[in-house]
């Protein structure tokens, strides 16, 4: 029995490590920009099918196939900042960029429906198979790959944030953005970092989820509603808070599927976020932010 | 009714009483750490003009949101016209009569200049929910009443030759004068103003004070909080000083000009 | 009477017909009857059927986003809520079909309040994503609770309203496509005439000065939540008795059809209609409808079709069709006999 409480950790952890990596952009975006990406989700997807066709069609080594979606994603996101957010930033309503963001998604999924097909595409790699045991459990080379590579992203992400001119900088136009740019700092080009990291991400995460999700048009989609459960729950724009939230939500997507039944994820995860947003609306982990009157 | 928003009833009265129509004791307000007002008292009486001024970072606006109810107090008592206002979110504190303009102007600028002012009427229609959906007669006599009662409130504030126009497009000190017409319409015993000078002329100001001085004496109790130290000279009865979120002084205009603590904190060399 | 005269009189008259209200709900009514005698053929009555639904789902959220302000992601779980409740009612309880209505009603309605008593102290995006769990979470459970929804399987056999017999009137059948397209429609009109009369009257201010700005709405007095909540539940009856009718017309009810992607698509359809004006997204269901089964072709791009509409629309006209149709009407300034004269 601990073996198998153990071994659902451990795989919790795994899509946990990739859940993070998705809503790390979500996050990022929301932290800069004070707006949502709902196409955020197609990124990912993108990631999965550009490392698929890497390996699959062009015969690419899978490990550069990541570095392939992460550029995908990056291009993306340059591309959506640059037509889409940059110039509704100044309208008023704000309203209007999330919902173009919606248009952009139902574009994009239905797009790659038209291209792809319904049909799941079997994303093997040549870890996929490899096995090890370690006490009585099972892991894949996947897993351990993908724990390796998240944390390793993660990390540097962090430490790039805390430690580095540009991170401080990024924390500065998220806080304040006016006062940033007085100091020298120009917003908009930060912006367009912060877009293009967060997609990058995106695309990364597709690219080591795609062997372990059906990968249809739709892939984005299933991963993007835990995603928003995840970055609301951890504070919209903490990224401390997403990390530990999205570990969590890894591990109660792999506690319910072993326990109890695997269609009832998304119900279970969207009744925590529903709580969460009933008891603090702002996140468990966020602090409070107070509008200026 | 046309003069009801601007007259209340027994007001002039009221003040030689000496009935205080505003109390609050002992206010705290923190924002994570940053003790934006402290330990601040005040009793404002009915049918006068309050005035709270103080340099920047004082504490005035954090106040004037705590007596308006966006915000509430970590600590301290608030009472309105006997009604305990601590609790009370801000929409129901316009309903007891207070109201209030902002700092930072927000009108509804996609509306035109008479809408805005009749979206103030909001506390004040009396007709049955299904004349909302049916229209009848008693929901056009209460539309037109709102029009006539707006068009005179414009009048008051010296905008009715613009009442169609979008409110976005007025000028910063017509878009004042309008947060007033517009605060006014929903009938208040007690008007507050943030920083109503601000961004104005010379001339708009003294049409600024002259509106004032013309609800005093309709009875409507007015708090000013302002940097400009000539509106609140020339119009104040009482003057409250903060600084650091702190009380500093309180007393008439002659008291505050003369009071070397204020001077020192706030008027310095600009006031001879 | 010299000609100018008479010229200027006629522009006034035609001028105050084309402002009048009742001349156009006239019209509208006339074109609503006479839809099924153009269209005769059970295929695109079925579409003008489906139309009248759309255009209750698509003023319904309108509602709730164009004037409250509030981005509900949702609506496709009110439509559902309304069409299982009433099919239950109906071939488990044996319920009459009017009875089940006024449930379908009541439920999507109370369901969007709850949604949003809870949903409305939150922050737009905060909202815009918790209605959406709303609406997973409402179509997981008509996917997963197969002992009460039979899930994927669906509900078979599902029979139209029943005839109506008004004395002294001939029977209508609502088999018949062409009746059961004016019962739809005839309904579709009056939750457009009650919203119209709600946006007309204080209430309609109340709504706008929320979507404008909540702080200098609560400063006149206004009970934002309250309103809001207001909002959502009469957006979300709506919604629910679009989903009876569809249930009865459809005949076969399944949870795919209240998937997520259907609330993106009445958002499509209030978006490009023009969000904020009642008969921008009358236009845009319509459209939305109509324009994929025109070029029949594109049958799965209709999706694709959506989606570049959005965004362009939100990128370039923020106002959709009711927009565009207002810039063309100034560039070319009405033509009417005696132009130059002026007012």
């Amino acid at each position: 029995m601990l073996t198998v409480i153990l071994q659902q950790g451990i795989n919790g952890i795994v899509v946990g490590s990739l859940y993070v990596l998705v809503a790390l952009g979500l996050t990022l975006v929301y932290g800069v920009l004070v707006q949502i990406n709902f196409a955020h989700a197609d990124i990912v997807t993108l990631g999965a099918f550009a490392a698929y066709f890497f390996t699959h069609v062009l015969g690419g080594n899978y490990l550069a196939s990541i570095a392939v979606a992460l550029v995908v994603g990056a291009a993306l996101g340059w591309l959506m900042n640059a037509f889409i957010f940059a110039p509704l930033r100044n309208r008023s309503n704000e309203l209007l960029p999330l919902i173009a963001t919606i248009g952009v998604s139902i574009m994009l999924q239905n797009t790659m429906l038209a291209w792809f097909g319904p049909i799941p595409f079997a994303f093997d790699t040549p870890y996929s198979n490899d096995v090890i045991r370690v006490a009585g459990m099972f892991f894949t080379v996947q897993s351990v790959l993908i724990i390796v590579v998240s944390t390793a992203t993660i990390g540097l992400l962090y430490a790039f944030m805390k430690f580095t001119f540009l991170g401080k900088a990024l924390r500065a136009v998220s806080q304040d953005r006016e006062t940033a740019g007085l100091m020298g700092i120009n917003p908009n080009q930060l912006i367009m970092l912060t877009f293009v990291i967060a997609s990058a991400l995106a695309g990364m995460g597709g690219a080591m989820l795609g062997p372990v999700l059906v990968l249809t048009p739709f892939a984005g989609t299933s991963v993007i509603v835990k995603a928003f459960a995840i970055v609301i729950i951890g504070g919209f724009g903490n990224v401390e808070g997403t990390i530990i939230a999205g570990l969590l939500v890894g591990l109660i997507e792999s506690y319910t599927t072993q326990f109890l039944d695997p269609g009832l994820i998304d119900i279970v995860v969207f009744a925590l976020l529903l709580l969460t947003l009933a008891l603090r609306p702002t996140g468990l982990i966020a602090e409070k932010r107070e509008e200026n009157v | 009714m046309t003069a009801a928003a601007l007259t209340v009833p027994g007001g002039a009265q009221s003040l030689s009483n000496g009935a205080m129509l505003f109390r609050a004791q002992g206010l705290h307000k923190s924002f994570g750490g940053v003790r934006a007002v402290r330990d601040i008292s005040l009793t404002i009486p009915t049918g006068s003009v309050f005035a709270i001024i103080g340099p920047n970072g004082a504490g005035k606006s954090t106040l004037l949101n705590l007596m308006s109810g966006i915000y509430q107090p970590d600590a301290g008592k608030m009472v309105f016209d006997e009604i305990d206002m601590i609790g009370i979110p801000s929409h129901r504190r316009v309903r007891c009569g207070l109201a209030r303009t902002f700092q930072k102007i927000r009108l509804f600028k996609q509306l035109s200049v008479l809408d805005n002012v009749i979206a103030g009427f909001h506390t004040h229609h009396d007709i049955s929910a299904w004349q909302y959906v049916l229209h009848g007669a008693a929901f056009r006599r209460d539309h037109a009443r709102c029009r006539n009662e707006a068009a005179s409130l414009l009048a008051f504030v010296g905008l009715e030759k613009r009442a169609q126009v979008l409110a976005g497009s007025l000028s910063y000190g017509e878009q004042r004068m309008l947060e007033i017409a517009r605060a006014l319409a929903t009938g208040p015993r007690l008007l507050m103003v943030d920083e109503p000078a601000a961004g104005l002329n010379a001339a708009e100001v003294d049409a600024l004070l002259d509106r004032i001085s013309v609800l005093r004496q309709r009875g409507v109790t007015v708090v000013v909080v302002e940097h400009n130290m000539d509106l609140v000279m020339k119009v104040a009865d009482r003057i409250l000083v903060m600084d650091y979120g702190q009380y500093l002084f309180e007393g008439s205009p002659a008291e505050v000009q003369a009071n070397p603590a204020v001077i020192a904190a706030y008027l310095g060399a600009d006031f001879q | 009477m010299s000609s100018p005269e008479l010229a200027q009189q006629q522009a006034t008259v035609i001028r105050a017909v084309l402002n009048s209200r009742l001349f156009w709900f006239i019209v509208a009514a006339i074109a609503i009857g006479l839809m099924p005698m153009i269209f005769t053929d059970s295929y695109w009555q079925t579409n003008l059927i489906v139309c009248a639904i759309n255009v209750m789902l698509a003023i319904g959220l309108d509602f709730i986003l164009g004037y409250a302000g509030q981005l509900n992601l949702g609506q496709s779980a009110f439509y559902g809520i309304g069409a299982y409740v009433s099919t239950l009612l109906i071939m488990k309880l044996g319920v009459p079909f009017w009875i089940a209505f006024c449930c379908s009603v009541l439920l999507s309605g109370i369901a969007g309040m709850l949604l949003s008593l809870f949903a409305v102290r939150l922050r737009g995006h905060y909202l815009a994503i918790a209605s959406l769990g709303f609406a997973v979470i409402t179509y997981q459970i008509l996917l997963n609770w197969i002992s009460l929804t039979q899930g994927p399987l669906g509900i078979y056999a599902i029979p139209p309203p029943p005839a109506l017999q008004l004395p002294g009137l001939p029977i209508v059948e609502f088999k018949n496509l062409a009746n059961l397209f004016y019962l739809t429609a005839g309904f579709a009109f009056l939750a457009y005439l009650l919203l119209d009369q709600l946006v007309r009257s204080p209430i309609g201010e109340t709504l706008t000065a929320i979507r404008e700005d909540e702080v200098s709405a609560a400063s006149l007095g206004i009970n934002c939540q309250a309103w809001k909540v207001f909002a959502f539940a009469v957006g979300s009856s709506i919604a629910g008795a679009a989903g009876c009718f569809y249930a009865s017309f459809v005949g076969t009810l399944v949870p795919d059809a209240f998937f997520i992607t259907e609330s993106f698509t009445i958002l499509a359809m209030v978006i490009v209609g023009g969000m904020g004006t009642l008969i921008g997204p009358v236009w845009g269901a319509i459209l939305l409808t109509v324009l994929p089964e025109l070029l029949r072709g594109v049958g799965d791009t209709r999706l694709i079709i959506y989606g570049v509409a959005v965004t362009l629309v939100v990128l370039f006209m923020p106002g959709g069709i009711v927009q565009a149709a207002r810039f063309t009407a100034a560039y070319f300034r009405i033509l009417l006999p005696g132009r130059g004269a002026g007012a």
